[in-house]
């Protein structure tokens, strides 16, 4: 008889649909739960972009000021794509705004999860590119506070390293099951020293600069959240340098963290989750979403998935992951 | 100002999954059997209704205080759920169980409708949408917009990894007829719960599986019926609804 359909008891059928509760959610595979992470900051992001401030003439002025302190061959390219959006706004943001629901949708429905994580790399670059001026790397504007080396290249990585397959080698964390062991450290290396470095640039680490930061955050959003970035930017105020060796010194620390042995991998990556968290909430205020007008979460919620990416688990192998998964 | 089309044409998706669900309601009435569902349903009803509502001025129905109480009804029923689910299954039931995502969604309907501040100008709650475009209302305590928000894309990108995954099925027989060990959103949202006595009675062949069955799922192409009763489509509805139902949430912040 199926464990399912009952007839004329209904008390047993609940019973047993309670066994299933625990039967049906005890295992995931981890790379595919991250997948699914990633889909719904894409839905985030997507619904997001359909905010009315998308669809005003402000949506256009913010591209166009990606271009600012941009090289002209970079530039160029944002102001004219900046004009088409200005010209077209309603039309292209509501595709653009589709486009990236459709992305989340893409990789959380199983069958094209490949297909969608691989236009999320293609659409990722794009937005990096006509969107963020490149997150703000070639201007000197990028600082790990407001969500270097731009939030959405950390899309890109990630649609990377959760890419669904394995390499038939042992992996000992997540991220390096599609892209080997020592490209899933260089890839996390490379993002955290850039990190530290961007912290300690000359703009950045001005008296005034965090502290700045934070509380230009304050305007528009809700009051236990104003309180805290005026609380922060009081703290820092004056110690812009100290803050700025401080960060750099945690993100060096992060940066190392995968190659150090599994205990002092987890405490590097646990400080990764910690400070990803704190830039999520305090310099970037939750990507200024309660203050309307976010074009997406920012880099706080992604670097926390590319950190549990990271961590060590029980070895992964192709012949593990595919037994999980059936 | 969002444009109205946009507005409408999320409306009219709202109305499909109303007329949907309204749809698996009939059916299974007619049927003196159904899914165990019913409740999800009707909450999918009237959510349906009343986020095209929100959503188009011209398809307002109900004032926003008969909304009130209804989902603040809907909330507390799934909440009632919910907790007989943890006391069975464990904490489990909270996150994965059949009961939590409609749990949220009521919770965030009541709150949307509690916490919308009238627009300028605007007509309160009877409706948000213009000819030109959206005029919002916003919400208050925006914070819990987001946390909604979060919670309900979260669960639609869970939904749909069930879906094309092995928990759900578009055909009632397959999942009807599915092995031990099958979970239990698949369980609670495709066990077809016949009604004592509805029966075909002085049938000794007839398995008590079978019985469970509509008659047409166990032809061997499914009838329209037997999909539209299936779980799949009440999980799909719930994809839609929440993905709109965030929607609505981020642009009132």
């Amino acid at each position: 008889m199926s464990d399912i359909a009952v007839v004329g008891d209904r008390a047993a059928w609940r019973d047993r649909a309670g066994a299933g509760i625990q039967a049906g959610s005890a295992t995931m595979d981890a790379r595919r739960a991250l997948q699914l992470a990633l889909a719904g900051i894409w839905l985030l992001d997507g619904v997001l972009q359909y905010q009315s401030f998308m669809y005003s003439k402000a949506f256009g002025q913010m591209l166009a000021g990606t271009a600012d302190g941009n090289p002209s061959v970079i530039a160029r390219p944002i102001t004219w794509d900046a004009t088409l959006v200005e010209h077209h706004l309603a039309l292209v943001n509501t595709l653009f705004a589709t486009i990236q629901v459709l992305l989340g949708l893409g990789i959380a429905f199983r069958p094209t999860v490949r297909a969608a994580l691989a236009a999320s790399v293609a659409w990722s670059l794009g937005v990096w590119w006509f969107g963020e001026g490149l997150g703000g790397v070639l201007s000197g504007a990028a600082s790990p506070l407001n969500g270097a080396p731009g939030a959405v290249i950390l899309y890109a990585l990630l649609a990377v390293l959760l890419w669904p397959s394995d390499r038939g080698t042992p992996a000992p964390f997540t991220a390096a099951r599609a892209v080997g062991v020592h490209v899933a450290r260089a890839l996390w290396l490379v993002l955290w020293l850039s990190l530290a470095w961007f912290a300690l640039t000359p703009d950045n680490r001005a008296p005034q600069a965090v502290s700045g930061m934070i509380s230009g955050m304050e305007s528009g959003q809700p009051g236990w959240l104003a309180a805290i970035d005026r609380g922060a930017a009081s703290l820092v105020a004056g110690q812009g340098l100290a803050t700025s060796i401080a960060l750099a010194v945690a993100c060096i620390v992060i940066a190392a963290g995968v190659y150090l042995p599994r205990s002092a991998a987890r405490a590097a990556l646990a400080l990764a989750i910690v400070v990803a968290l704190v830039i999520w909430v305090v310099p970037e205020g939750f990507g200024m979403i309660l203050a309307g007008g976010a074009t997406d979460p920012n880099s706080g919620p992604l670097l926390v998935l590319l950190a549990l990416a990271y961590w060590p688990v029980k070895t992964v192998t192709a012949a593990t992951a595919e037994r999980k998964a059936a | 100002m969002i444009p109205a089309w946009l507005l409408d044409m999320l409306a009219a998706l709202m109305l499909v999954v109303a007329a949907v669900s309204a749809a698996r309601l009939v059916m299974a009435w007619r049927r003196r059997s159904g899914p165990a569902t019913a409740d999800v349903d009707v909450a999918h009803l009237l959510m349906g209704i009343a986020m095209a509502g929100t959503l188009t001025a011209a398809l307002a129905t109900l004032p926003g205080t008969a909304w009130e109480v209804i989902f603040g009804l809907t909330t507390a029923w799934f909440a009632w759920r919910v907790w007989r689910d943890a006391r069975a299954s464990g904490v489990r039931a909270l996150a994965g169980g059949h009961c939590a995502p409609h749990l949220v969604h009521s919770g965030a309907m009541l709150y949307m409708f509690l916490a919308l501040a009238a627009p300028a100008g605007g007509s309160g709650m009877g409706g948000m949408g213009g000819t030109a475009g959206m005029s919002m209302g916003t919400l208050e305590y925006p914070t819990l917009a987001f946390a909604f928000a979060l919670i309900l894309v979260g669960y639609s990108a869970w939904d749909l990894d069930q879906l094309s995954g092995r928990r759900y099925s578009l055909a009632t027989a397959s999942v009807s007829l599915a092995p031990v060990g099958v979970s239990a959103m698949a369980a609670a949202e495709s066990a077809v719960a016949t009604f004592p006595g509805s029966s075909p009675a002085g049938d000794p062949e007839a398995s008590p599986a079978d019985e469970a069955v509509p008659r047409e799922a166990s032809k061997s192409r499914p009838a329209l019926s037997a999909v539209l009763l299936s779980p799949g489509i009440t999980v799909g509805c719930r994809i839609v609804m929440g993905i709109t139902m965030a929607f609505m949430l981020v642009i009132m912040i």
